[in-house]
């Protein structure tokens, strides 16, 4: 019961929340002097990131499982404390005042979360492709590029862009789409992007098909932040006034 | 450039004549839009025009401050060194002429940026605060440095947001493993601890202070030093 009790009081602590950001701190600053000079990170973007870092000696991800276990403890932190507070807070007047810092916070749960889906199944692949390339992204079904359009501007520079697919299965077309800057091809959860260009001997494409399932997650998240946001800083004005 | 060259002389004389630092930001503000007119979009990309809306968004957000501090030297001194600093920092770096990617030509970059460099901004001014109040240990100074910090930190959280939104389009990841990315994480999370250290009464005054203070550096390498000295997806 006191090993309980020290528990509850240890993750409703601000304490245990001001230790832990100050060591998050310390970790990203490792990671900040690690990661560019080792050219292991590069594959990170490849795999997901549990998986990556299950073939990666310790001594280089020493900081990345450390940053693991503190937002772990964070994750916790902020569940007790925010919970609690609503609670103490619910019969007071401006409650959306008071309740606004806990809607971030559970934004900011939804993005670690975002994160911990996509370091479980995030990929990412890359395919060269030219008009008429059939490339399978799954199982059962393929894509086809049917069209590369290039806009470049007279002083050389590619100014417009975009790519026409079409979605097979079984050799019949059940979706057309187009790709173009800032609007990938969505379908089934993979994403298809351009990520380069050549224009000669012929037009070719460089896709990049990649798998986010924490995106959804993130987006929830940052939605829940920016509410949060919102209501604290219009209450706040009204406050000071 | 020779408005950004008279903006960047009046920054200095306005340690002298104090009104010539809004003299100072009109002709700042007027190069930004003859460089907008001149490139046919926000002037946005590269050291040179970020450097301009950073020094000029920040000597906006004085503003208020200013009225508040009415005849505080130093705060006034503080902001005109730095947007003379800053503001020859512009005049030395090269410009970003050519035209955009069509991957930076969304609502979701401009955004981005424009609110990274509000955000940055403000953190520039509560740092200008944090050395105020040690000076005269003032708490309605340490109450503005919150306030800077709390507003800077609100409007950087939706930059990260509209980031990761945009890197999600154009890249299929809302996250990638660079040097901008964990050097924006180390802000975030450093302002992060300022915020809630503030509920602490131990870190209020002195160390809050300080704390504001090591916090625009963390800004400074986050923006110039990652895009100077690393290789990033970032290119300002």
């Amino acid at each position: 019961m006191i090993v309980f009790k020290y528990v509850i009081r240890f993750f409703l602590s601000l304490n245990t929340t001001l230790w832990f950001l100050g060591f998050l701190l310390i970790m990203l600053f490792a990671g900040a002097l690690i990661m560019p000079g080792k050219q292991a990170f590069q594959g990170l973007h490849t795999v997901p990131l549990f998986k990556w870092l299950t073939t990666q000696p310790l001594t280089l991800t020493w900081w990345l499982w450390c940053l693991i276990g503190i937002l772990s403890v964070l994750t916790v932190n902020t569940l007790f404390c925010s919970i609690e507070s609503i609670l103490k807070k619910r019969k007071v007047t401006q409650w959306l005042l008071l309740i606004s810092p806990q809607v971030i916070h559970i934004g900011f749960l939804f993005m670690l979360l975002a994160h911990l889906f996509s370091a479980l199944g995030s990929s990412q692949r890359f395919v060269a492709a030219r008009e008429g390339s059939v490339l399978h992204i799954s199982e059962d079904s393929a894509m086809q590029v049917k069209g590369i359009n290039i806009l470049v501007s007279p002083r050389g520079y590619i100014s417009e862009w975009e790519v026409s697919v079409e979605y097979l299965s079984n050799g019949e077309v059940f979706k057309k789409d187009t790709i173009k800057p800032n609007q990938p091809s969505i379908h089934r959860g993979l994403n298809v992007n351009v990520k380069d260009f050549r224009l000669f001997p012929k037009k070719t494409v460089l896709l990049q098909v990649s798998k986010e399932p924490g995106a959804v997650w993130a987006l929830t998240g940052g939605i829940l932040c920016m509410a949060g946001i919102t209501i604290l800083i219009i209450l706040k004005i009204k406050k000071e006034r | 450039m020779l408005l950004l060259a008279l903006s960047f002389a009046l920054y200095l004389f306005s340690l002298w004549k104090r009104p010539l630092l809004y003299a100072g930001l009109i002709f700042q503000i007027a190069y930004l839009v003859s460089r907008g007119f001149e490139l046919g979009r926000l002037p946005l990309v590269g050291p040179h025009d970020t450097l301009v809306f950073f020094t000029a968004s920040t000597v906006v957000f004085s503003i208020p401050f200013r009225l508040i501090l009415k005849k505080n030297i130093r705060f006034h001194n503080t902001v005109a060194i730095g947007a003379s600093f800053f503001t020859a920092f512009a005049l030395t770096s090269a410009q970003h002429n050519a035209p955009l990617p069509p991957v930076l030509k969304t609502l979701w970059f401009e955004a981005h940026v424009v609110l990274a460099f509000l955000s940055y901004a403000l953190f520039a001014i509560a740092a200008v605060l944090g050395f105020v109040y040690l000076d005269e240990k003032n708490s309605t100074v340490e109450g503005m440095q919150y306030r800077a910090i709390l507003i800077g930190y609100c409007l950087f959280t939706l930059s990260i947001i509209f980031g990761g939104i945009w890197a999600f389009l154009a890249w299929g990841t809302y996250w990638i493993w660079t040097p901008k990315e964990l050097w924006t994480s180390i802000l975030w999370i450093f302002y992060s601890f300022y915020l809630h250290a503030r509920l602490k009464q131990w870190w209020m005054g002195t160390p809050l202070a300080y704390l504001g203070i090591a916090g625009f550096a963390v800004v400074l390498f986050t923006y110039l030093g990652v895009s100077l000295l690393m290789k990033s997806s970032h290119s300002f």
